[in-house]
């Protein structure tokens, strides 16, 4: 199986990290050189042997997890999103190297959601939606139409959520009266990972003050490093990054908060909370300068200050001073939630997956309370995953493919099935 | 209450880890004691049975409170201060420069004695924070660098007390030994009850700070938050290098002040190695204090009453008080098993 | 004149570092493999101890090194316990041994040799090699050192083989710095990890060796007064790489040795303490990446857990 995640030993070269795992018998390096050359000539992989990996590009890397697969002689072999990381160039490469394993009579399961991969290299495939198969075709009789469909569902099984729409107060454009600075703007910005790919890629965006603009995509697409890096703890390594008239560009999280933009981070037990402190500290645990008296904190401020939002958010916990650990999960996500829309937000909410993991009624209360910051007159980014709900409450869908936005959306003209496609990479 | 709070994190691990220790002690005792019971009396009258011993014992326990306290205080920060002996060595050698080097002695109000314990914990303060600074600036792991430090500073006591231009004392025959001379009347520390002295109402005092500190305050409580959650922290705002070197800063200077007050208090001139081991004993106290500074104190008299124990034994009975040394070890493998133990047991929870 | 004392600074050198030698080795092999050991101080105070008393009791230094092997490998067979096993907090437990080791040395040093202060057992003495002994210079520096000098090279040569050229030597390697990677090639990380540990003992049992029954012929209490901080500091500043830890090893030799040559050269301004020091200046450096750009496997210190 060759995961998404390498597991691969930076500081060893190629050979030692493929003869890793072969037991306790002599390192006869001849012996086991000779092994691997001749796997690698079979499938036409060509690696350096006696390079440190860690000077390995990541599609060379992946060569090496795969032919370090490749070498225990699988009858299967199982890839996991194995484009996820590779730059187009590289991609081409890849698939030949699976149509090879492939006719060399192993039987390949590779798990993508990248419609043109799929159709140039299928010659089975199923669909999984929810956890439930939604097509099983043979490859060359599916369309791309059914394909998208099949992966994004019928519409109508998500949120109704048509109330509320028509009372928000977008700014428009009207001669003659001043536009105030938009909500967000991201200027040609260029997000790397550890590994030096380009997470995202020259992307522009503008949001205007009041206006929910969803982030449609498959995960890994570049949106996880997106919500990071504009909650100040990713470093941008290209373009810039405006709230309202500040550049925050090169700001650290304090300062982006102090610009009035609000995070929901998509892994909250990560990066949304701490989980050994308390409810009332994790939501004030940023805003001591106003609940101290002198060196000391005011807990009771706090306390109160927490009670009103617990009502305000319905937040089912014991009290102000419960253990966040003691939470359901749906009612940490409610005090992320009550602290960034409240004590934050005030040009700019970035909602990473809001309601991944709540039931429906805490996913309705979750969306209202995002309408409602757009009311107040915040602009909202909104990324998820879910289309139904993008579609049920947004002013504006873009769709964000391999870092890149290819495509845009206007509410009221919603296409579902072309959204679909353009989230499978289908331009 | 506060009471029934720190007698029920005694009970947990770290008093079963000294129970444990105490009885392998025991046999030990047994073992070598040619009669156990005159062993035990001993130790007893080593540990308490004149006010001498138990003046003695209060002063070891100030020391190793303060360096126990330090120790806490950073870790709260999930940072590990294993240097505390070597701060301790700077703080005492830092207060014995200022109080025979300048002219403190003359200054009123106390300050004689003020000034060069504060010059002590700076000392130390600094010194746990440049362990601090390696960390935020060079990623440098601190139980490295703390350890390392240590015996650097150790070293350099060493040196300081046998250079001439430094602090030895002026040779006045061919027997004096490189130690400081002794520091001024004025900047020795009074006595409660001889020989216990007023340092430990200081470090009462500090037990309650700290106490407070870290369960009241804004910066103990940003300490908290980076100690449990460094990522979420930062995005909450919080400047984890700011905050880092902070918490070495104050842990190093409670270590310095301890190594103060052994110069001003007890010992009255510097020598090298004066700092005997203090620095881990107070490291093994902060570990079993489980974070709070209350117990911290607890464990300190523990340990103070014990080393004395372990020296009235050794005189009185013959049984050397290396035991007292082997116990402590034990102890602190005791400990270290029983984390397991725990977090086998929070790992099965729901 | 100058000569002379050439000679003596080089053979001592070379004496003073070879302890470290083994010990810094020894540790280097559990390093990699992820174990950091700062017992490796009471595994060569024990190694002392043993080897003392086996020479005492039996008149031979073999028997002596054997026990004093034993006793070494016995510490790390704890330190392995703790680490490995109960994945209990490495530096608390590994301070905790040698406290332990020191208190228990210390009462069977008395306990066992009494209060003679002076006790002797037969050593072993200096091997001085035919022929290659009377050369100038490299004769009485490198060819009339004990036995344990001449073992060094094998020794040495015999860790980098097993790092580097066998399977579980690449294993070991790989588990310091992804564990996972390892665990999940099917490799044993345990299996692993007791094996780099035993090495160490065996190779700390070497080096404190040496201090009873080499150098000289006795034991006192807390014989090895902190060398093995100093071999932790050689790995360190040896980069974690064989030939480093070498060089190291053998650079602390000098210092350590100049510590007692300088003041009988005359040389008055540098105190010795500063010498004495400058092995844990050196490895500070070293880790604060100030002076190079190795840094430790990456999984120093940490328990595995599947």
């Amino acid at each position: 199986m060759v995961h998404q995640h390498f597991s691969l030993v930076p500081e060893l070269t190629v050979l030692e990290n493929l003869c890793l795992g072969s037991g306790w018998r002599r390192f006869d390096r001849a012996r086991e050189r000779a092994r691997m050359a001749a796997t690698a000539e079979r499938f036409a992989i060509d690696v350096p042997f006696d390079a440190l990996v860690e000077t390995l590009s990541v599609g060379e890397r992946q060569k090496v997890e795969i032919l370090r697969c490749l070498v225990q002689g699988p009858e299967i072999v199982v890839l996991d999103e194995p484009t996820a990381v590779l730059p187009p160039g590289e991609i081409d490469a890849l698939l030949g190297l699976i149509r090879r394993m492939a006719e060399t009579g192993k039987a390949i399961l590779l798990v993508t959601h990248k419609l043109a991969e799929i159709e140039r290299v299928a010659d089975r495939i199923t669909v999984l939606r929810r956890g439930r198969v939604t097509l099983q075709a043979a490859g060359r009789e599916v369309g791309r139409k059914a394909l998208a469909s099949a992966i994004v569902g019928d519409a109508a099984a998500g949120i109704e959520m048509t109330a509320g729409r028509g009372s928000r107060r977008i700014v428009r454009r009207q001669s003659g009266v001043a536009v105030p600075p938009a909500a967000l703007m991201l200027d040609g910005i260029v997000l790397l990972d550890r590994l030096g790919s380009r997470r995202v890629d020259n992307l522009t965006l503008i949001v205007a003050a009041g206006e929910i603009v969803g982030v449609a995509g498959v995960e890994g697409n570049g949106q996880s490093e997106l919500a990071l890096a504009l909650s100040g703890l990713m470093p941008f390594a290209g373009g810039r990054y405006f709230v309202a008239d500040t550049e925050l560009t090169a700001a650290t999280p304090a300062m982006v908060s102090a610009a009035g933009v609000g995070v929901i981070p998509e892994d909250r037990h990560a990066l949304g909370c701490i989980l050994g402190m308390a409810v009332d500290e994790n939501i004030f645990l940023g805003a001591l300068a106003e609940y101290r008296l002198g060196p000391f904190v005011n807990r009771k401020a706090m306390r109160q200050a927490t009670g009103e939002l617990i009502q305000r958010f319905d937040i089912r916990c014991e009290g102000p001073t419960a253990p966040f650990a003691s939470l359901s999960g749906g009612n940490q996500q409610k005090v992320v939630l009550a602290r960034e829309i409240t004590l934050n937000t005030r040009r700019l909410l970035v909602a990473a997956q809001p309601t991944r993991g709540l039931d429906i009624g805490a996913t309705r209360t979750t969306y209202g309370h995002i309408q409602s910051a757009a009311r107040d007159g915040a602009g909202v980014l909104l990324v998820s995953s879910e289309l139904d709900d993008l579609m049920a409450i947004c002013d504006r869908i873009v769709v964000m493919y391999r870092g890149r936005i290819i495509g845009e959306q206007a509410a009221g003209a919603y296409d579902r099935a072309a959204l679909g496609g353009l989230m499978a990479g289908h331009a | 209450m506060e009471l029934a709070r720190i007698l029920r994190r005694a009970s947990t691990s770290s008093a079963g880890a000294v129970l444990i220790a105490l009885l392998a002690g025991l046999l030990l005792m047994a073992v070598l004691a040619p009669s156990l019971p005159n062993a035990l009396a001993a130790f007893a009258r080593g540990a308490f049975g004149t006010t001498y011993a138990v003046g003695a014992s209060v002063n070891r326990a100030a020391v190793l409170a303060l360096v126990g306290l330090g120790f806490i205080l950073a870790f709260r920060a999930n940072l590990t201060n294993i240097g505390g002996e070597g701060q301790l060595a700077m703080g005492g050698m830092v207060a014995a420069a200022v109080a025979l080097k300048t002219d403190v002695a003359g200054l009123p109000f106390g300050l004689a004695i003020v000034l060069p314990a504060l010059a002590g914990a700076c000392a130390g303060g600094l010194w746990a924070g440049l362990a601090g600074w390696l960390r935020v600036r060079r990623g440098t792991n601190e139980v490295i660098s703390t350890l390392l430090l240590s015996f650097i500073a150790l070293w350099l006591v060493y040196w300081s007390v046998h250079s001439d231009a430094l602090l030895r004392q002026p040779r006045t025959s061919a027997t004096s030994l490189p130690e400081s001379a002794d520091i001024p009347n004025g900047a020795m520390i009074g006595m409660l009850v001889p020989p216990m002295h007023q340092g430990i109402v200081v470090v009462i005092l500090l037990v309650a700070l700290v106490h407070l500190t870290m369960t009241r305050t804004v910066w103990g409580m940003r300490l908290q938050a980076i100690g449990l959650n460094a990522a979420s922290a930062k995005r909450a705002g919080l400047s984890i290098p700011r905050l880092t070197i902070g918490a070495m800063l104050a842990s190093g200077a409670l270590a310095g002040l301890a190594g103060a007050f052994m110069i001003q208090g007890e010992q009255y001139n510097l020598k090298a190695g004066f700092s005997s081991g203090y620095g881990i004993d107070g490291l093994v106290v902060g570990l079993l204090a489980r974070g709070s500074a209350p117990t911290v104190l607890v464990f300190a008299l523990l340990f103070g009453f014990l080393r004395s124990g372990g020296i009235g034994m050794e005189i009185g009975a013959g049984v050397p008080s290396a035991v007292v040394l082997t116990l402590q070890g034990l102890v602190i493998l005791a400990v270290a098993g029983m984390e397991f133990l725990r977090l086998r047991q929070a790992r099965s929870l729901p | 004149m100058t000569d002379t004392i050439l000679v003596v600074l080089a053979a001592s050198t070379i004496r003073l570092a070879i302890p470290l030698l083994f010990a810094a080795l020894g540790e280097l092999v559990s390093e990699k493999a992820g174990l950091l050991n700062l017992s490796l101080e009471g595994m060569m105070l024990a190694a002392a101890f043993g080897g003392a008393l086996g020479c005492f009791a039996s008149g031979s230094p073999f028997v002596g090194l054997v026990v004093a092997l034993a006793c070494s490998t016995l510490v790390a067979g704890l330190q392995g316990l703790f680490s490995i096993v109960l994945r209990a907090n490495q530096i608390v437990s590994g301070i905790g041994l040698n406290i332990a080791v020191l208190g228990l040395t210390t009462i069977g040093a008395r306990a066992l040799f009494g209060r003679d202060a002076g006790f002797t057992i037969p050593g072993f003495g200096k091997l001085a090699i035919p022929g290659f002994s009377d050369l100038p210079f490299f004769g009485p520096v490198l060819f009339a050192q004990s036995g344990f000098v001449y073992a060094a090279p094998a020794v040495a040569l015999l860790m980098a083989l097993l790092l580097y050229r066998t399977t579980p030597g690449l294993a070991l390697r790989a588990a310091g710095d992804e564990p996972r990677a390892v665990d999940k090639s099917g490799a044993s990380i345990a299996a692993i990890r007791w094996l780099a540990i035993l090495v160490t003992g065996l190779a700390a049992g070497l080096g404190g060796a040496v201090y009873s029954l080499a150098d000289i012929h006795t034991f006192t209490e807390n014989m090895t007064s902190g060398a093995g901080y100093l071999a932790l500091a050689a790995v360190i500043f040896g980069r974690w790489r064989v030939v480093g830890t070498i060089v190291a090893s053998l650079v602390f030799g000098a210092a350590a040795s100049l510590q007692f040559q300088l003041p009988a050269l005359g040389v008055d301004f540098l105190p010795p303490a500063l010498l004495i020091m400058m092995p844990y200046v050196l490895a500070l450096l070293a880790v604060s990446g100030l002076v190079g750009r190795q840094s430790p496997p990456r999984a120093l210190a940490l328990p595995f857990h599947r």
